[in-house]
């Protein structure tokens, strides 16, 4: 199928088969590497995007579903040279270590963010309780999300 | 110091943040093939016949590889120093196959998807053989070819001598059996190898945690002079030990050399876990001797360790977890007797902590149960026998230097609310049917690099550009837990530069120093030594050539920052930069420095954790309340990076100690997918506390710190695990107390 649709808020056209995954268009005909593969079965969030501004994995999203639509990566995020808010405080809040998490795990914040622009502590581990972190106890990561409400906040 | 003990994110966070950071898995090569793997779907026999004429025929597929088509390369995953006789054990395709997952066949292709559809396409046929899967198979010989022996390894060992008989003793037994887990790091093994036929030269890039270890077992099994491979560590997406033993790095290898072209190899999850690597399962019945007062007298470890398809890193593994065994109490006797088996199950390897945790286990349930028959708290029971400074290593010999576990427990202790928590689960289990709660400690020790087992050494190299900036070559392979960080600051401080100052790559064959690997946490303790010495070295270096420039003697200069000034001369200020073109250009040499350190020290590190726990009687639930860890680790680099491991190694304790267990079916398949194997997530757990004590410094390590990593996960699971048996009044050792077994348990004993 020839399958149109937006990445990144770019128009894009690939020729590809309908039950191609999501995550394998972003990563091998896109390059956008930043989408991680750690379960392939919808488990661990490392390959979480947004789909019209919800959360999904692109390990079981396929082609099929995508046309027309808009999907968010990692790699959307920056703009401008500048990191998003989220990403900031992630830095910033020492929220990182193996890292391979981290880009799924941004990315399950960001549709929080979007839904509810001031979580709490609980409701940022419910949202995030499809993305596993083997490195952590979660709490730089919920803390880094919390702060990022903070700044959105002060920001408006 | 302007920079150790400051917080610090890790070295690259914000490529990590960004999605910029490189992982094996994100290369691509011209021309590179794509590899799909076929497994072995029986637990245990041989292959008689690979039929890939569907797969050879498949447009886009390069070529399939197994057992009858391919030399028989052999290696030993386990192999990471030259000098190491293993045997040659396991082959890349194998025609006996010895557990489900066993690699019998690949497929390497034009991309992946073509790969994996003509993998589906390979038929195997197999001639089975009795397989054993349990301990009681194993131990039976039932997988026991003619002339073969059920087990593989048996030894007895001691340390000390047995005390006097004493009138007034207590003994307590207590049974313990660990089930065997999954690492679970989030990236999956990968590599990616690049061979040059005309040149004759084999690049490999894997997240693996020694290259210079997969250079010699990969170069001996080609049969390649190991000056023409070169084996590059990349961005390590977590390893916990899975990462520590070579499987995809021979095959990927070899796979290059046949085809001649760069190929890819990435195994998925169900891969990972099925073929990769496990920790052991172990059966373990411990005996402690107390005198009525509380004080140890002697432990005996009847212990039984599973190997799996391979032997592996067992023998070995077990042999270490007698001398873990001494890392944390005044033992003034102890003994093992040892039997390791094989099965027909994934194989065993090396886990976060190396044997420490599960003697840590062991040591701990039999402690919970010493308490209870002695009459004791808990945490008096341990203090009263911990390690103190001036002892030694009762194995080793070693001093134990400035431990503090004493400290550990009771701070903790102190933090925890320990009295008033015990009290109040007593208050509450009184009013309450259905929920039980229990509070419980664990503590628990561990070492710094291989000392005195081997002798240990590392080595780092140092370069001062021509802006003044420094570039550092050391063999460091940072799992994902801030050794490149730390590591920038050790040589930052050392040469008051500002961290952005210094440039450092991480291990590869063809650039850095010669290391053993980031094993038997070696990295910060000994690595990071020989760096801040390098970085010492380098800082004399600058100031021979700043005499040099300046005609008088190195004794009136002095450093103040990163610039180099005379006692006899305020005007006198000399930037790294001016001295580094002044060393260039006029005496036609660049400033180095290299260093290279024998460790002949390890001292006690170790910690204390604190689990508060609530068992649902009714679904066999156990949620963690509250959780403290409180670790010894002498001067910390990077404060927030040790504070972040230490969390983690709490939820690796939490999911070992309650749910974590890969399980292995009547039919040898093993647990294959995280919807089946249980991790900790963002709402399972609390707010994980952490202290560390900072004034027990070593007496080698880098400004006095000492190991993190692995020693963090030590007491972990034996809290929770001690915690429920407190909730319930029982004695639970079946690792982990999963909602069954508690469930089982309630049944039958009530609670």
């Amino acid at each position: 199928m020839k399958l149109e649709f937006f990445v990144n808020d770019e128009a894009v056209a690939v020729e590809t088969e309908p039950q191609r995954r999501l995550l394998d268009i972003l990563r091998e005909d896109l390059g956008l590497t930043g989408t991680k593969e750690g379960c392939s079965e919808g488990e661990c969030g490392a390959c979480t995007v947004l789909l019209d501004g919800l959360a999904v994995h692109s390990c079981l999203t396929l082609a099929a579903q995508l046309q027309g639509r808009h999907v968010t990566t990692i790699e959307g995020l920056e703009k401008n040279g500048e990191l998003d808010i989220l990403q900031k405080c992630f830095v910033e809040e020492i929220a990182i270590q193996c890292g391979f998490c981290t880009t799924g795990m941004i990315m399950s914040a960001k549709a929080l963010l979007l839904q509810n622009p001031n979580p709490t502590p609980e409701e940022i581990r419910t949202a995030l309780s499809g993305n596993i972190c083997r490195c952590s106890g979660y709490l730089q990561i919920v803390n880094a999300v919390r702060r990022a409400a903070d700044e959105m906040g002060g920001a408006q | 110091m302007h920079l150790i003990g400051t917080d610090h994110p890790i070295q690259d966070a914000y490529d990590k943040a960004t999605g910029r950071a490189r992982y094996a898995g994100d290369m691509t090569l011209p021309g590179m093939a794509h590899i799909a793997m076929v497994f072995s779907t029986i637990p245990h026999g041989y292959v008689t016949a690979v039929d890939d004429s569907q797969a050879q025929a498949m447009e886009g597929v390069y070529g399939v590889f197994h057992c009858f088509n391919t030399p028989e390369y052999r290696f030993n995953r386990y192999r990471s120093q030259y000098s190491q006789e293993l045997p040659d054990e396991e082959p890349v395709f194998a025609r006996h196959v010895r557990f489900v997952g066993d690699r019998v066949a690949a497929v390497a292709a034009r991309d992946m998807e073509t790969a994996r559809r003509a993998a589906a396409l390979v038929k195997v046929e197999y001639q089975p053989l009795p397989a054993a899967l349990t301990f009681e198979e194993a131990l039976e010989g039932k997988n026991c070819l003619e002339g073969e022996e059920a087990i593989k390894l048996e030894y007895s060992q001691e340390v000390g001598a047995p005390l006097p008989e004493e009138a007034d003793t207590v003994s307590v037994t207590a049974a313990t059996e660990l089930s065997r887990l999954h690492h679970a790091a989030m990236e999956t093994h990968v590599c990616v190898a690049d061979y040059v036929p005309g040149a004759d030269e084999l690049t490999l890039y894997s997240p693996n945690q020694s290259v210079h270890g997969v250079r010699t077992v990969v170069a001996d099994m080609l049969k390649m002079p190991y000056s023409r491979v070169r084996v590059v560590k990349t961005t390590m997406g977590g390893s916990f030990g899975a990462k520590q033993e070579w499987t995809t790095e021979p095959v990927a290898a070899a796979l290059a050399r046949l085809l001649r072209r760069p190929v890819k190899l990435v195994y998925d999850r169900a891969a990972v876990m099925r073929s990769i690597v496990c920790r052991a399962p172990m059966r373990a019945e411990m005996t402690m001797k107390f005198r009525r007062d509380g004080t140890l007298l002697d432990i005996h470890l009847e212990l039984l360790s599973d190997a799996g398809g391979y032997i592996a890193n067992s023998a070995d593994y077990v042999r270490t977890l007698f001398g873990k065994m001494f890392r944390c109490y005044r033992i003034p006797h102890g003994s093992i007797h040892v039997r390791l088996v094989s099965s027909n199950t994934p194989v065993s390897g090396s886990f976060r902590g190396w044997s420490s945790p599960e003697v840590a286990l062991m040591l701990e349930h039999t402690m919970e149960k010493a308490a209870k028959a002695l009459d004791m708290d808990p945490v008096q029971l341990r203090v009263k026998n911990v390690l103190l400074p001036g002892d030694s290593d009762p194995k080793s010999g070693l001093p134990i230097e400035e431990v503090r576990t004493r400290e550990c427990l009771l701070r903790g202790a102190d933090r925890f609310a320990w009295e008033e928590n015990r009290r109040a689960d007593a208050a509450f289990n009184a009013a309450n049917s259905r929920y039980r709660r229990g509070t419980a400690v664990a503590c628990g020790g561990h070492g710094n690099t291989y000392y005195p087992r081997y002798k240990d050494f590392a080595g780092a190299f140092m370069r001062v550009c021509e802006d003044g900036s420094v570039q550092v070559e050391v063999s460091i392979h940072d799992h994902g837990c801030g050794t490149g960080a730390a590591f920038q600051m050790i040589v930052a401080e050392a040469l008051e530069l500002p961290l952005d100052r210094v440039r450092l790559k991480e291990a590869d064959t063809a650039h850095t120093p010669f290391d053993f690997g980031c094993y038997a946490s070696r990295g910060t303790f000994l690595v990071g030594r020989a760096t801040q010495l390098c970085a010492q070295r380098l800082r004399e270096e600058l100031r021979a050539a700043a005499a040099q420039k300046l005609g008088v003697s190195p004794d009136v200069l002095f450093f103040q920052g990163d610039t180099v000034r005379s006692k006899d001369d305020p005007s006198v200020v000399l930037s790294y930069k001016d001295i580094a073109w002044y060393s260039l250009s006029e005496l036609c040499q660049e400033i180095t420095a290299e260093e290279k350190y024998h460790t002949s020290t390890n001292p006690g590190v170790t910690g204390a954790h604190f689990a508060h726990v609530e068992v649902d009687t009714w679904t066999g639930l156990t949620r963690v309340l509250d959780y403290l860890a409180v670790h010894d680790v002498g001067q910390a680099i990077n404060p927030a990076m040790c504070v972040a491991q230490v969390q983690g190694a709490a939820q690796m304790g939490c999911g070992a100690a309650l749910r974590e267990e890969l399980e292995i079916s009547s039919s040898g398949m093993g647990t294959s997918s995280l919807a089946k194997y249980h991790l900790m997530n963002a709402p399972d757990l609390p707010v994980i506390q952490v202290e560390l004590i900072q004034d027990g410094c070593s007496q080698e390590g880098p400004y006095g710190a000492k190991s993190i990593g692995e020693v963090s996960y030590v007491p972990a699971a034996p809290a929770v695990a001690a915690a429920v048996n407190q909730a319930l009044g029982s004695d639970m050792g079946r690792i982990p107390m999963s909602p069954d077994r508690i469930l089982e348990y309630v049944a039958k004993e009530g609670c």
